[in-house]
């Protein structure tokens, strides 16, 4: 094998051992797991709106978003500041793509481009959630009530 | 004999407060779209007094509990996600619904239990999410 690409396998290895150890450090998983799942929720309910074309409730939905934003940085405050920081900012770029959804929903009321421009966001928010892992990340594919739900 | 008298004197009061008086009580999955329990149960003709609990704590967001008829539930539930979950005080579609609150609060509803059968209630500003069923049995 290169030596190239065993520093890079290396590179791999450590970044994925260092964030299982910042995961296995965390302090207060659930109310992590509970911010992400708020996240995940309120990204679905602005889909259902825009489906919906219910576009004047976009903005409420932000402001449902910000909340649960608000949920995660309370659930990370008593984390290392490095681990902090980079929450902080995948956090603030997710609700600024959700924010430009929220904007474009009274200025372009568009369905099709409010879809294109919230499947930006989701992109923007799954970048948040691969920070945190795999257990505390909300499910995608289980039933609206339940997604981020325990699997047990 | 003396029944058509006995009554407009109030005399029939005691076949009202014979009712069975049953006590419900349901609550949102904290702030998640959820109702916790999704299934309630209650006899035929009882006087149910329900509580529905908004036990949300994060996110502003407003939930009710609202009682239908199974083959009015797709109906109501289309109207409802169009006209943000506004429930018309006279709505033949609705059995019975408590008034909608916010996180940490709680709202009670008072209502005669409909004949046996399964009944879906549902949140009318989630109507698609958040939904149960109430059993009324003989």
């Amino acid at each position: 094998m290169k030596p190239v690409r065993i520093a890079a396998l290396t590179t791999i290895g450590l970044a994925l051992v260092m964030a299982s150890t910042v995961a296995a450090q965390l302090k207060s998983p659930d109310d992590v797991k509970t911010g992400l799942r708020l996240l995940m929720q309120v990204s679905n309910d602005f889909k259902r709106q825009i489906t919906a074309k219910n576009f004047a409730r976009v903005p409420r939905e932000f402001k449902e978003y910000t909340e649960s934003a608000d949920a995660v940085r309370t659930a990370v405050k008593d984390e290392p500041a490095a681990f902090k920081a980079k929450v902080e900012s995948s956090l603030k770029a997710a609700v600024a793509a959700y924010q430009k959804v929220s904007d474009m929903s009274s200025t372009t009321p568009d369905a099709d481009k409010l879809m294109a421009e919230h499947a930006k966001a989701v992109t923007v928010m799954n970048a948040l959630f691969n920070l945190f892992p795999p257990e505390l990340r909300p499910d995608p594919n289980a039933p609206a009530g339940l997604r981020g739900a325990p699997k047990n | 004999m003396l029944a058509p008298l006995l009554i407009p004197l109030g005399c029939g009061r005691g076949q009202k407060s014979a009712q069975k008086v049953v006590d419900l009580y349901i609550e949102t999955d904290g702030d998640f779209i959820a109702f916790k329990t999704d299934t309630l149960t209650c006899p035929t003709g009882a006087l149910v007094r329900l509580t529905f609990h908004h036990a949300g704590r994060l996110v502003t967001v407003r939930h009710n509990w609202l009682l239908t008829r199974a083959d009015q539930l797709e109906a109501l539930s289309k109207d409802f996600a169009a006209n943000d979950g506004v429930v018309a005080r006279d709505d033949p579609r609705v059995i019975t619904a408590t008034p909608l609150c916010d996180k940490g609060e709680s709202v009670m509803v008072q209502f005669t239990a409909p004949s046996p059968g399964d009944y879906p209630f549902l949140c009318s500003t989630h109507p698609e999410d958040m939904r149960g069923i109430l059993h009324v049995t003989k």
